[in-house]
């Protein structure tokens, strides 16, 4: 059988097409240290990736992200969104059954990025939390105690929280995304639902021992590439895991849903596994069908 | 200087953290949860006047037998009114407390205690309690706890950041803790990145702050969202420290609070009060207005 395309696909990482992106990633050159990273690279992780999209202005980048979303049968696609008003938020307004969002926290915000993630929460409508430990400036790492408030609200609000986790592609020091730091925050909160990003390379064989331990913890496959899926991830979903891991993309950061979905089809997932790392894993943990 | 502390008296005092007084039965119970981490043989069979665990270091510690207390809540009100004490913070974790806040809504305030070990559970229990009472302080023992919790641990965080959206003050003692346990804990120090992290966060220290009281009006002096509280120190043996403090800049910021009945007896502290070199204007501050400004109380 193999890749279904009955399935409505849910996409846990995608945003819209943006022509200059060259001040996107600002945020992070503060503590960019090599050259390479500071003068020539469009994208600090371009190292890694080929093709990496290279979009036109749209008129229209709502409606552009859903014709190449009905190609690709995503059904829902989980996209930043941080203010009322916002592009994010036109989009899941304008789409409530195409679009959810996700809200990146600050934990160096200390109290004002709690109270940001509640006003998400109640005026934006988010579904998710987003953190990118290794980024943020000073870096936090995941077992940080300025993160401890912000995971203590999303267990309030009984939302899940979406963390990058392994080394960072950006050459940034890798220390806050160690895989090893989730063992605490899973230990301390029980009631929060974890979600990797970004692969949890090269850790990812204690990703899936941690996942073993921790009811509450998940896996997502963003920005890598269907035929770089960590071979310990595909067997843990193939075996134990299948309610664990997550299909999310990276367009257009990184990948293009052409590029993904040609290599997607060659993943050796059981026929089992196929919608619930597809769908149905994330309409539970996202709780998408409420 | 007793014209201006009769006068200030006068005026009303708070107490910010006063027990229910339970039998000698009792307490020894409710102390169990110290002795079990301590590894002295005094401490763990309560003897040699350890059946209180810091009772090495008090005298005349005040003590009922089972059946002398037949309402400590009425008993309390007249202890208070013989000396003057108009308003009082108490638990509300226990019946007693609860009734002693029902009956004399303006005479006494509510707290609970808090264990940042249980997680979430701690986090739910004071948004519960702030629903239910006019919660005005959440206490802790950070050297007490089982495990022992480190005033700057994270699992202190969420605590903080809860107490700021209720809107309640944090009291917590610190400085080295009577009973035999390790100090750690509530090393002054600590204070620092929390008044630094939660700015908003009103912070009352308790028990002395002892041996690190300059580094406590240094910081206070920096933040100003931290207090100094008197508890389980008789007058006599207030820091120098802190009385000079409170006489020059820490006018507002240092409050008194009693240790009644767990260690010291009203007739002992308001011997020694009139005896502290608190300058006049400090009188009023120290003996009520810090302390309702700290926690929130009505001040009449």
């Amino acid at each position: 059988m193999g890749m279904p395309s009955d399935v409505g696909i849910i996409d846990l990482m995608i945003g819209f097409p943006v022509a200059d992106r060259r001040h996107h990633y600002d945020f992070l050159r503060s503590q960019l240290h090599d050259k390479e990273s500071l003068e020539d690279f469009e994208f600090p992780v371009q190292y890694m990736f080929k093709d990496v999209p290279k979009v036109e202005e749209k008129s229209d980048p709502v409606a552009y992200l859903l014709e190449l979303m009905d190609r690709y049968n995503i059904e829902k696609g989980m996209v930043g969104a941080s203010e009322v008003g916002d592009a994010g938020y036109r989009a899941m307004k304008d789409h409530p059954d195409r679009f959810f969002g996700s809200f990146q926290v600050d934990p160096n915000a200390g109290m004002d990025g709690v109270r940001d993630l509640v006003r998400a929460y109640e005026e934006v409508g988010i579904k998710a939390a987003t953190a990118f430990p290794a980024g943020l400036n000073p870096q936090v790492a995941i077992n940080d105690k300025r993160f401890y408030p912000l995971y203590a609200k999303c267990v309030e609000l009984d939302i899940p929280i979406c963390v990058c986790a392994g080394v960072p592609g950006p050459r940034v020091p890798m220390a806050p995304q160690r895989v090893e730091l989730i063992d605490e925050v899973c230990w301390y909160f029980p009631e929060l639902k974890f979600v990797t990003r970004h692969g949890c390379e090269p850790w990812a064989d204690l990703a899936v021992k941690l996942m073993l331990k921790w009811p509450n913890l998940y896996y997502s496959t963003s920005a890598f590439a269907p035929k770089h899926y960590p071979k310990d991830i595909v067997n843990y979903a193939n075996t134990r895991g299948a309610d664990k891991i997550m299909y999310a993309g990276y367009f257009p950061m990184g990948l293009s849903l052409e590029r993904i979905f040609t290599d997607m089809p060659a993943v050796p997932f059981r026929d089992h596994v196929w919608p619930k790392f597809l769908r149905e894993n994330a309409v539970r943990v996202f709780k998408l069908d409420e | 200087m007793t014209a201006a502390f009769d006068a200030a008296r006068a005026g009303g005092v708070v107490d910010t953290a006063v027990g229910m007084p339970k039998s000698r039965e009792e307490m020894y119970e409710f102390y169990g949860f110290i002795r079990k981490q301590t590894r002295d043989t005094a401490s763990r069979e309560g003897e040699g006047g350890l059946e209180f665990p810091a009772g090495y270091m008090f005298k005349d510690v005040p003590k009922w037998e089972a059946g002398e207390l037949d309402d400590p809540v009425a008993f309390l009100v007249a202890e208070l009114d013989r000396h003057g004490i108009t308003q009082a913070i108490v638990s509300v974790e226990d019946e007693a407390g609860q009734r002693a806040v029902r009956e004399h809504p303006d005479r006494f305030f509510a707290s609970i205690g808090i264990d940042p070990n249980d997680g979430m559970d701690a986090v739910r229990k004071i948004a519960r309690y702030a629903k239910e009472w006019d919660l005005k302080a959440v206490g802790a023992f950070p050297a007490g706890l089982y495990p022992q919790v480190a005033l700057n641990d994270k699992k202190f965080f969420p605590i903080y950041a809860k107490c700021i959206e209720v809107d309640v003050t944090f009291a917590s003692t610190v400085g080295i803790p009577g009973p035999r346990i390790p100090f750690a804990p509530q090393h002054v120090e600590m204070l620092d990145e929390i008044c630094w992290f939660f700015p908003e966060l009103r912070f009352v220290t308790r028990h002395g702050c002892e041996p690190w009281t300059a580094l406590a009006v240094k910081l206070m002096l920096k933040w100003p969202n931290l207090y100094y509280s008197t508890t389980a120190f008789a007058p006599k043996h207030y820091p120098k420290d802190i009385v000079n403090y409170a006489n020059t800049r820490g006018a507002d910021k240092v409050m008194f609070s009693g240790y009644f009945p767990a260690g010291l007896t009203y007739d002992r502290q308001f011997a020694e009060l009139p005896e502290v070199a608190f300058r006049d204007n400090v009188w009023p501050k120290f003996l009520r207005e810090n302390a309702q400004r700290a926690f929130k109380l009505p001040s009449a």
